[in-house]
């Protein structure tokens, strides 16, 4: 018997076999740490949502099964349950599915790096793996990035940890979730990733110096990235979030392997496509344009009528304009279908109804006059005649009664009863779940939603159900179903991170002088901490000053004299004056470093006495240059109290001296 | 531990037709190349997928029909006409647009037909030649329920399958042969796209002649670029233009040679997209229009059946989405075929010859029995 057919068909994935000679392994989370679908992921999770009718975690199955891996692990934590019997039922777990389906569930999991550390812990992945989240659409074939990445870790010896697969998509394109644009500099030849950063809610944005620096001479700054969240690790990454138990995201993860770079010698890779779709349905706003991607056939082969997952009955057909009809679909006299509309099975649609962009599940019935656009609407739903629903949202056995007209984003949740006769504003939730369960918790977008039973005919009820986000969140673009923005919130305030630093610096002197660290040591620790807590070289140094000229106060309490305040402080500014070396460089340095001094001794001003001494002994160490010093010294004066300062006599004698001593070396040049 | 459970679980579910195989390997191994070639055709089918052409097409699906009538438990010539009408269903609701696969579950199924009634001892050929009032008078075609058992039926099945084949395998070089009857020296001829049969077919003549080949270049997927290389590399004198060009450049050329996916039932083609503007400027400068198109490709379907006659792909190819704002604001389709009506045609070339197009439905009345054409 010809054995052509299987031949033909594993082609590829034994290519890559020859050398592994493993299967290709994948993690799958279905669940997604946070709550953007609150209220409806309360009755469903995340990954069972219907998603052009087809529940999203089988658009991950089936990429990861087209893209050739034979072994995937499923992590489920909130309804497990739900997820366990979903898929129990479909065709992945059939014994004839090309890729076995292993589901672990658990309730501990709080995050990605939870999952991670379980993978670690129970040793499930031999060899390079595919990470992604149970609500990733994509039709990518990553197969050649996990060749370059296969490729990269044979020459590199296992640097590179995680190569992050990436498609090229313009800033506007819809499908770009706000949340997740990010800036990437990159290596352009070897793919490598120097600096990741998320730009949401930035203004201004910063780059290190030292990415450019060392590397190739090559680098690109991008931002025409559309973040897939398709990951190929290495079974390094599971151990990284073992040593790390702070990370919790992916985001941390990359962070974290950046600024380590040095000290742990991983790298992180980037793989940027042109060709097929990928993007995961993060918020309502990804639901929405990545559904209308699904229906405008952007993720072909994924289509509506493919019926990729198998399922009896829930084939479509596809007839011009994108329109499809599933089995048992009934349109009344005088109804439309324009565009871009999919219909489930045995719906059944009125008279003079019109429908555009929109998305209709199995088992609902329509009655006539209705308007519908840019509605996703769920199975079993019963909408009355004269309803009018614009970019909503309906969930599972809802009931619209008559004449109800729901505006923009609006999200109707499970089991609701609504109207008659009422308009909701836009952006209203309505659920079933009282809203004091999730008051405590103020990260999720639905900020306000209302219990509805029966009959709301109140019409006082409705100012309840209004959402109301910040006001200049709300205004940012026209399509974000409630999309606030979580990250500008999440931003931790820079002044945190400072003086957490401070304090890191001043632990990590005061080892030094109790342990006797040496210089070089030190610096390192004090770069590693700047990355940690991304601090610019400018505060660096200040707050290295601040914290060398406070030492003495740290140690014996403020209540030293000038004097005893100087002797102490000489020796030890002479035993790290090559830390001070080693930040203070250019002419600009000089500077920074004197109005943190000169910050300081305005604090402190009973000891401005001890200035000049501190001053002196600096210019001798050589850590200031004199320039800098008469520089500052002339131009710095800006309020009150720096002109009184400057009035201090010994200072005035110092620069006396220094100017004089400028003159006789020049002189001498002469 | 999970796995194990739901296997048994779908076991009885999934296998209808299957299951009643004695060694559950046997079973499993067969089922599993099943759903992989099923799996194949949804991702794409030809010329997308990872299956490329429909020549290639034919000859997996034939293959796997021969495994199936091997490995599947059956007893009677009708329990494996079920069983295979069974699995053809699925293969084509997978991918419809791919009609070859249906096309090849039709001549299986004839075969078994044919095989079954010599093993009877009367005539297949009698039994179709059904005279209009037998037809009237029986109220069906079919008496035969195909429920005796014969021994030796499954051997001579797998034979005739395998002969099958062999004729497969053999169709591009047959229909090439005939080149040199058709392509005289310096001629102009013009294609679209990229066909197997067309290459082949050019190729051949040009060990003989000289002649010169302009290509359609078939936006947005331009197979047309690959055509050329391929057809220069052979030391054709080749000319790529724009589709937009083909009409301008059409009073130049001699003949027009294309291939085509599927030969429907009225001698018209289901082609690449571009093919039916191609054949109205041959028609309007009266140039002759041949297609090379081998047998597995006639189809018993009519262009109205609207459903499976389409193909949509992604848009990505006419507007990318790197495009970005612009794509939320538009429609963008991208179909892949167009329907040529039989009357442009002149000519069809299969590998058992020249034939015209009002002569196809008596080609399809010899290969598909009238009761398979519905599946």
């Amino acid at each position: 018997m010809s054995s052509r057919g299987t031949k033909q068909k594993k082609g590829n994935v034994t290519n890559e076999q020859e050398e592994e000679d493993q299967p290709l392994q994948a993690v799958l989370i279905a669940d997604s740490f946070n709550r953007r679908f609150f209220p409806i992921s309360k009755d469903q999770p995340r990954a069972l949502l219907p998603l052009a009718n087809v529940a999203m975690i089988d658009y991950t199955l089936e990429f990861l099964t087209s893209t050739g891996v034979q072994e995937t692990f499923v992590f489920c934590c909130w309804m497990s349950n739900k997820i366990k019997d979903h898929l129990l039922n479909s065709k992945w777990c059939r014994p004839t599915s090309p890729n076995v389906v292993h589901i672990i569930t658990s309730d501990l999991y709080r995050s990605l790096g939870d999952v991670l550390r379980d993978v670690d812990a129970k040793t499930l992945v031999r060899n390079d793996f595919i990470l992604v989240y149970g609500d990733v659409v994509s039709n990518i074939d990553v197969s050649q990035a996990l060749q370059e990445h296969r490729h990269r870790r044979k020459v590199d010896k296992n640097i590179s940890v995680m190569t992050m697969v990436f498609k090229e998509s313009s800033p506007g394109h819809k499908s770009r979730c706000e949340e997740d644009d990010v800036i990437v500099a990159m290596d352009s030849k070897s793919k490598r990733v120097l600096h990741y950063q998320k730009t949401q809610g930035l203004k201004k944005l910063q780059f290190p110096m030292n990415i450019f620096q060392h590397g190739s001479d090559e680098f690109e700054i991008r931002h025409d990235l559309l973040d897939c969240h398709i990951s190929i690790c290495s079974p390094q990454v599971a151990e990284l979030f073992t040593d790390n138990f702070d990370y919790q995201t992916r985001n941390d993860f990359v962070r974290g392997i950046l600024v380590n770079e040095e000290i742990l010698g991983n790298q992180i890779h980037l793989y940027v496509t042109n060709e097929g779709y990928g993007a995961r349905v993060s918020n309502l706003q990804m639901y929405d344009s990545v559904s209308s991607d699904l229906v405008r056939r952007w993720v072909y082969p994924l289509t509506p009528e493919a019926n990729f997952t198998d399922q009896r009955g829930q084939g479509c057909a596809h007839s011009r304009h994108n329109v499809y009809r599933g089995a048992g679909v009934s349109l009344g006299h005088g109804s439309q279908m324009e565009e871009n509309v999919l219909i489930g099975r045995d719906t059944s649609i009125g008279a003079n109804c019109h429908i555009s962009n929109s998305i209709i599940g199995n088992y609902c019935t329509i009655g006539d006059n209705v308007v519908l656009d840019r509605a996703y609407i769920w199975n079993n739903v019963h909408i009355s005649n004269k309803v009018k629903i614009h970019q909503s949202v309906v969930c599972d056995g809802v009931l619209v009664k008559e004449a109800v007209l729901l505006n923009k984003q609006c999200v109707l949740a499970y089991n609701v009863v609504i109207g008659p006769n009422m308009s909701l504003p836009e952006g209203t939730v309505v659920s079933m779940h009282h809203p004091e369960e999730e008051e405590d918790d103020d990260d999720d977008e639905f900020l306000s939603d209302d219990q509805v039973v029966g009959n709301s005919k109140d019409k006082t009820k409705q100012k309840g159900l209004v959402l109301n986000p910040d006001p200049d969140s709300d205004s940012e673009s026209e399509a974000s179903d409630g999309s606030q923005d979580m990250g500008s919130r999440s931003v931790s305030p820079e002044m945190d991170d400072v003086k957490v630093f401070q304090l890191e610096v001043l632990g990590t002197l005061q080892r030094g002088e109790e342990e006797n660290i040496g210089c070089d040591n030190l610096v390192l620790e004090i770069n590693s901490l700047k990355y940690a807590y991304n601090i610019t070289l400018k505060e660096v140094m200040q707050i290295l000053t601040k914290v060398v000229l406070e030492y003495p106060f740290q140690q014996q309490g403020t209540k030293l004299s000038s004097s005893q305040y100087t002797v102490l402080l000489l020796p030890l500014l002479k035993k790290w004056s090559p830390v001070f070396k080693n930040y203070i460089k250019r002419a600009q340095d000089h500077l920074d470093c004197l109005s943190a001094v000169e910050e300081l001794f305005l604090e402190q001003e009973t000891h401005q006495t001890a200035m000049v001494k501190v001053l002196m002994n600096m210019y001798q160490l050589e850590i200031l240059e004199e320039d800098a010093i008469l520089k500052w010294f002339s131009a710095g004066a800006t309020t009150d109290k720096s002109r009184q300062l400057r009035k201090n006599q010994g200072l005035q004698k110092f620069i006396q001296w220094l100017k004089e001593a400028e003159d006789e070396s020049s002189e001498e040049g002469e | 531990e999970n796995y194990h459970i739901s296997w048994q679980d779908s076991r009885n579910r999934s296998e209808t037709t299957l299951n009643n195989m004695p060694g559950a390997d046997k079973e499993t191994d067969l089922s599993e190349r099943i759903e992989a070639f099923l799996a194949d055709l949804k991702r794409g089918g030809s010329g997308t997928g990872p299956l490329r052409g429909s020549g290639e097409m034919a000859r997996e699906t034939t293959a796997l029909l021969r495994r199936i009538t091997a490995q599947a438990r059956w007893s009677s010539a009708g329990d494996l006409m079920e069983i295979i009408r069974n699995e053809g269903r699925r293969m084509t609701a997978a991918q419809p647009s791919e009609t070859t696969v249906g096309n090849m579950v039709r001549r299986v199924l004839k075969i078994i037909r044919e095989e079954y009634a010599r093993s009877r001892g009367s005539s297949e050929e009698t039994d179709q030649q059904e005279s209009l009032h037998k037809l009237l008078t029986s109220g069906g075609l079919s008496e035969e329920n195909f429920r005796q058992h014969f021994a030796s039926l499954k051997a001579n099945v797998i034979e005739a399958i395998n002969e099958l084949l062999t004729e497969l395998e053999g169709t591009t070089d047959n229909i090439a042969m005939q080149a040199l009857e058709h392509i005289h020296s310096n001629e102009v001829i013009m294609t679209i796209g990229r066909s197997r049969t067309v290459e082949a077919f050019l190729k051949d003549a040009a060990r003989k002649r000289k002649f010169h080949v302009i290509v359609a270049e078939c936006a947005p997927f331009c197979q047309g670029h690959e055509m050329a290389t391929s057809l220069s590399k052979a030391g054709i004198e080749t000319t790529v233009i724009a589709d937009a060009a083909i009409f301008a450049v059409m009073s130049r050329v001699n003949k027009v040679i294309i291939g085509t996916q599927t030969v429907l039932a009225n001698g018209g083609l289901r082609a690449v997209n571009g093919t039916h503007t191609l054949a109205l400027a041959a028609k309007h400068h009266s140039t002759p229009l041949i297609v090379c198109a081998p047998m597995f490709k006639l189809s018993p379907q009519f262009p109205n059946e609207e459903e499976i006659f389409h193909k949509f792909v992604s848009p990505h190819e006419v507007l990318p989405f790197t495009e970005g704002e612009i794509l939320s604001k538009v429609n963008v389709h991208c179909p892949v075929f167009d329907y040529v009506p039989p009357e442009l045609i002149t000519l069809f070339i299969s590998n058992i010859g020249g034939n015209a197009p009002s002569y196809i439905y008596r080609l399809m009345s010899e290969l598909y029995h009238p009761e398979d054409h519905e599946l």
